[in-house]
This record gives C-alpha cells, structure tokens and sequence, in this order.
C-alpha cells in the first residue's frame, strides 16, 4: 500500500550527526502515564525509534526529548512544534516521503520520518555562508 | 459516481458531534470529516481514551465530553478520522485527504465546525524552539500524557492562560513565573457585566479556584507585563519582561504563550463567506443568522469557529444548525424545530450569561502590545515586523499587496500564524483599525497537500475531462 516505505535512508551517515546530539537534551516533558502500552517501530533520521501509537509524531518525539522538527527553509534555524493542534505547520517533517504535520499524524510500523536536520545545515552553507537567505 | 450526503459536517469537536448526532438520529445521511485521530476537538481532545485520572484533572468541563461522544458515536454518523478537508465551495463539493489519498465528496448542506486557534502573537524570539502556545501544551498533556518537566514561564493574558497555570500548579509542574500582559486591575468596562455574570457563581467559581491553586503554588505572579523576550541561542533559556519600572528576568526551560483565542476562519474565507468584526475581541468571525447559516444558503457555521463562546455553548451551535438543515430536509416541521429548538436557546442564553464580563475582563487592549521591527512576524517565510513596516513605508498599503512584496502569510500555514498581527502592524503604521486594512485571501489547498495526490484523486460524480476544475474555479 505505500510506496515510500523503501525509501533511502543512510542509517550511518544520520547517527554520526553532530546537530542531533546538540539539541538532545534531557526531555523537556515526562510522561502521566506509567507507560504507553502501543510502541510502534519507525525509522528517524536512519535510525530506529519507538513511538507511542496513541499519540501523535510531534508528541511522540516530544516526550523523547525531540524538540527539534525541522529546519526553517525560511531562517535556516531550527524549528519545534508550535501549536500541537494543526495551525502553524512548524513540525512539518518528512513522513514516508511526503511533507506532512506531524501533530496531526499518528506514527504507523516501519514509518520513515525525515527532519533533515543536516542536510538544511549543509545546504545553507553551500548557498550562503553569511546566513539565511529568503 | 462520487458519494453524496444530505450533510457533510467537517470537525469533531463539541459543535461537530452535537450536530452530527442529532442528524443522524433524525434519520438523515451524515457525514463527519475531522482532522484528528479521535473525536473531540481541543477542548474534549482524546476524552473517549482518556482514563480516569486525566479527566480527574481537567475537571467537569472535560468529563461532560464524555457524553457528548458517546452520544455521538451510539448515534451513528458516518465518521472519518484523520480526514483533512482542503478544499469547499459553497455548491457542496468538498475535496479531503486521507492517508494521503484525496476524495471529492458532495453534500446538499455543510456545517463547517472548525473551532478555534490561539491567538498568536508575535514577541521577540517566539520562533526559539522551548516557545510553545499553552494550548499546545495542554494538547500534549490530554493527547499524550506529556508534562512539562524543566521550569516553565506562562506569558500573555485570557482566561485558559490562567487554567493552564492552575492546572499545571495541580500537576506540581515548577513554575518559574506567570507573567499576565492585560491591566493590573480589572478594566472599568467589566464591572457594569458582573451583575449578569453573578447569576452563573458556579462558572466564575472555578475561575477563583484557578486563581487559588496559583497562588498555594507560590509561583511568582505578575500583571500588566510589558517587553516580553523569548531568549537563547540554540533553544529557549530566559524569559524578560518589565512590569511597570520593574525588569524581570527568568531562567526558563519551556514559555507557554496565550494570548486569547479566535474563530479558525480560513475555511469561511476561502469559500467567500462574509465576514464581520468583532471590535472588542478583535477577530474575524463568519456572519451568520440564529441557526448558524452564513450568507450561503446551505454553509452553516457552528462552534467557536462562528465566534469563541466555548464548549457547552459550540454544542448548542451544533445543535440549532442540524435542527435548522433537518428542518429544510423535510426531516422535521418548523414547529418541530422551534419546540426543538427552545430549550437549547434557553441552555445557550444561560451559558453566555458570564460571557460578556469574561470577554471584558481579558479583550486585548488594541496597542496594547507594541512590536519591535527585529520581531519576526511571519514564522514560515521569516519576514519581519520591520519588513512589513518598510513596505508600508513604501506606499503598500493593501495586506494581500504586503503579502506579495513581504512573501508574509505566504509559507504554509497561509497566514493563520502571521495575519492577526499583519492586520495590527500595518493599521498601526496607516493609523488605521485592523479590520480596515482587509483579510489575506485564502485558497485551496487549505493543507500542504502534495499535487501528486490532488493529480491522483477520484473527482467523483463529474467529468474529470471537463477542464481542470481546480484551476478554472479559482
């Protein structure tokens, strides 16, 4: 049923990155529950991860200590989930190939989400080595 | 063939299911469109899978969605989830994505129930990840069991600003501080509503309950702040702000902004609905008549997306709107929809007793909250309050002209994040009111939707050889 599922995704090459070890911190949020029951497997970055299936990506990753969502095409900063209810688009990551609001997108087995969160680095620094450029 | 409905309602939030419930029980095909996994809307987010403790803490108002979604799901509507509607028009055609497969639907009537969204205001350094709307947080908290853990600052002013403070005290959350930008004393144009609102003592209560689990948390409380700034480099870690001659300065983890809460106009707009002003709470809401109905005939408007007036008072909305469609379906008489129709009147009369003294108690004040031109306004294209300025400056004086030169309300949230404070900045630099200075044009998709998916979709019951319709409509 989905075609992105064997989309490419260089497992090395995201887990050396230095950008994910900066911005994971200690997790901003904790848990009520005791524990979600439903862990789905997906990939992040190139890496496996275990998300609750009950709730959101956005939320999923937030409660991991997953703040960053993407990098702003506009500033070139980092960005993180803003609204958590569909409106502000700040958490728009690549989910099984396709752009999509991750606050409004449950986790499914063997998801492939990209935040890119190098590559943006990568790219501005080509283009531009003073900064962001609209 | 395309599937056809007496009824499309689009959302599941109080309005929503009320309606669709009552629908469905009169016999009539209903169709319920929400964006969300589970039905709820914000203010009943998850209630169905929420367990006992999670509606312990968010108290009555949460719990009575309990019946109102079990009503809805025992009465039968057809629902889909995770359906995101990104295009209506006024004839009935709606076109929606789901699991990435787009569908072109028509109903003879729709009740557009969208809710409402967060007034965003834009502070220097809102764009700093650890900034976050309180509502966002307490979507994490009803959605995913999520609670902040490191030190939080609540900023801006309303009522659910004060709710989110008291119910994250409750929780024993450490917060640094609540820092309040409406007037230190109660404004001299609410004291005339609080006769009417003393008549529902039960809703304001649980207002002095809120104040009272705020101050028992002895989390540093201040009122009439100015200057607020989000700080930090890579992520958020101070909070400043003056209150009066006094500069303040928290060291902060996670800044929960609210600044009140409007009407989630962008599907009203986009099909041509007209729109008024509402002068006091300085927001768009569609016109509408008794029952919800907007200028088209058969687009009815329910919930807080026709103007805030919170949950019991949308599940009202959503009931007049059905009973006014199932009476121009046959389904019932006119009589039947007034004897119908009485006792919800009366519940919605009675709900908004307090209303206009809450309203006044927390309306922005207009200026109140000046924007530095390093401000950034429009989080999707990064334009500033000072790009704006410069185009006004420039002869510019139109929003959707300041749109094409800024590229502001251009990125993909199309402007819900920018356009509130656009309007505000650029009345502010023509001295004129908001309202004065127009509303950005909205137009399909509603949602990012990949053109791949609207190339592939099933366009129903018309010739799909017929023109592209998705261009010529517009």
């Amino acid at each position: 049923m989905n075609r992105y599922r064997n989309f490419p995704t260089d497992v090395s090459k995201h887990n050396k990155s230095g950008v994910k070890e900066s911005v994971r911190k200690k997790s901003m949020f904790k848990t009520d529950d005791s524990g979600h029951t439903n862990q789905v497997s997906v990939v992040l970055d190139g890496r496996k991860v275990d998300l609750p299936g009950d709730a959101s990506i956005a939320a999923g990753l937030l409660g991991q200590g997953e703040l960053i969502s993407r990098i702003s095409p506009a500033s070139g900063k980092a960005c993180a989930p803003h609204c958590l209810m569909g409106v502000c688009c700040e958490c728009m990551m690549e989910i099984d190939g396709i752009r999509q609001r991750a606050c409004m997108t449950r986790p499914a087995r063997d998801m492939v989400i990209n935040r890119h969160l190098d590559k943006g680095r990568e790219n501005r620094q080509k283009e531009d080595p003073h900064g962001p450029s609209l | 063939m395309g599937r056809h409905y007496d009824v499309v309602v689009i959302g599941a939030g109080p309005a929503g299911m009320s309606a669709a419930a009552l629908l469905a029980e009169m016999g009539t095909q209903v169709l319920v469109l929400d964006e969300q996994a589970r039905a709820g809307g914000q203010i009943y987010r998850n209630i169905k899978d929420a367990g006992p403790e999670r509606q312990g803490i968010y108290g009555g108002d949460y719990r009575e969605g309990l019946a109102v979604a079990k009503h809805f799901y025992a009465s039968g509507p057809a629902y889909e989830n995770k359906a995101v509607v990104w295009q209506v028009d006024p004839e009935g055609r709606i076109c929606y994505s789901k699991d990435n497969q787009s569908t072109r639907i028509r109903a003879n009537y729709i009740i557009a129930a969208t809710g409402a969204m967060e007034r965003p205001v834009p502070i220097p350094g809102w764009t700093l990840p650890g900034v976050m709307g309180a509502g966002a947080a307490n979507n994490l908290s009803k959605d995913a069991g999520l609670t902040p853990s490191g030190r939080v600052v609540l900023a801006g002013s309303g009522p659910l600003l004060v709710l989110e403070a008291a119910l994250l005290a409750k929780k024993g959350v450490s917060i640094a501080a609540i820092l309040e930008t409406g007037p230190a004393h109660p404004p001299a144009r609410a004291v005339p509503k609080l006769p009417k609102a003393l008549l529902r003592w039960d809703f304001l209560q649980k207002g002095l309950f809120m104040l009272r689990d705020i101050k028992q948390s002895g989390a540093p409380h201040y009122k009439g702040v100015t200057g607020l700034k989000a700080l930090g480099s890579a992520q958020l870690s101070r909070v400043e702000a003056m209150a009066g001659d006094k500069s303040l300065g928290f060291d902060a983890d996670l800044l929960l902004l609210h600044f009140g809460v409007i009407p989630n106009t962008h599907i009203f707009r986009h099909m041509g609905c007209h729109m008024e002003w509402d002068t006091l709470q300085q927001y768009w809401y569609p016109a509408c008549d008794a029952w919800g109905r907007t200028n088209f005939e058969r687009v009815f408007a329910a919930g807080d997306g026709s103007g805030v007036r919170g949950g019991p008072a949308a599940r009202y909305k959503g009931q007049l709107a059905a009973l006014e469609i199932a009476r121009c379906l046959g389904m019932i008489t006119r009589d039947e929809r007034d004897s119908l129709a009485g006792p919800v009147q009366k519940a919605l009369v009675h709900d908004g007793l307090p209303r206009p003294f809450v309203d006044a108690m927390y309306a922005p004040v207009p200026g109140a909250l000046s924007f530095a031109d390093d401000t950034v306004l429009c989080r999707c294209e990064n334009v500033t309050v000072g790009d704006v300025r410069k185009a006004v400056s420039e002869g510019v004086r139109d929003l959707n002209e300041i749109k094409i030169v800024t590229r502001s309300g251009m990125g993909p949230c199309q402007g819900r994040m920018c356009g509130p404070a656009l309007a505000a900045v650029v009345g502010a630099e023509l001295s004129l009111a908001p309202e004065k200075t127009g509303l950005l044009s909205v137009r399909p998709p509603l949602v990012p939707v990949p053109m791949a998916e609207v190339a592939a979709m099933d366009l129903g019951d018309e010739d799909a050889s017929a023109g592209n319709w998705l261009l010529d409509k517009k």
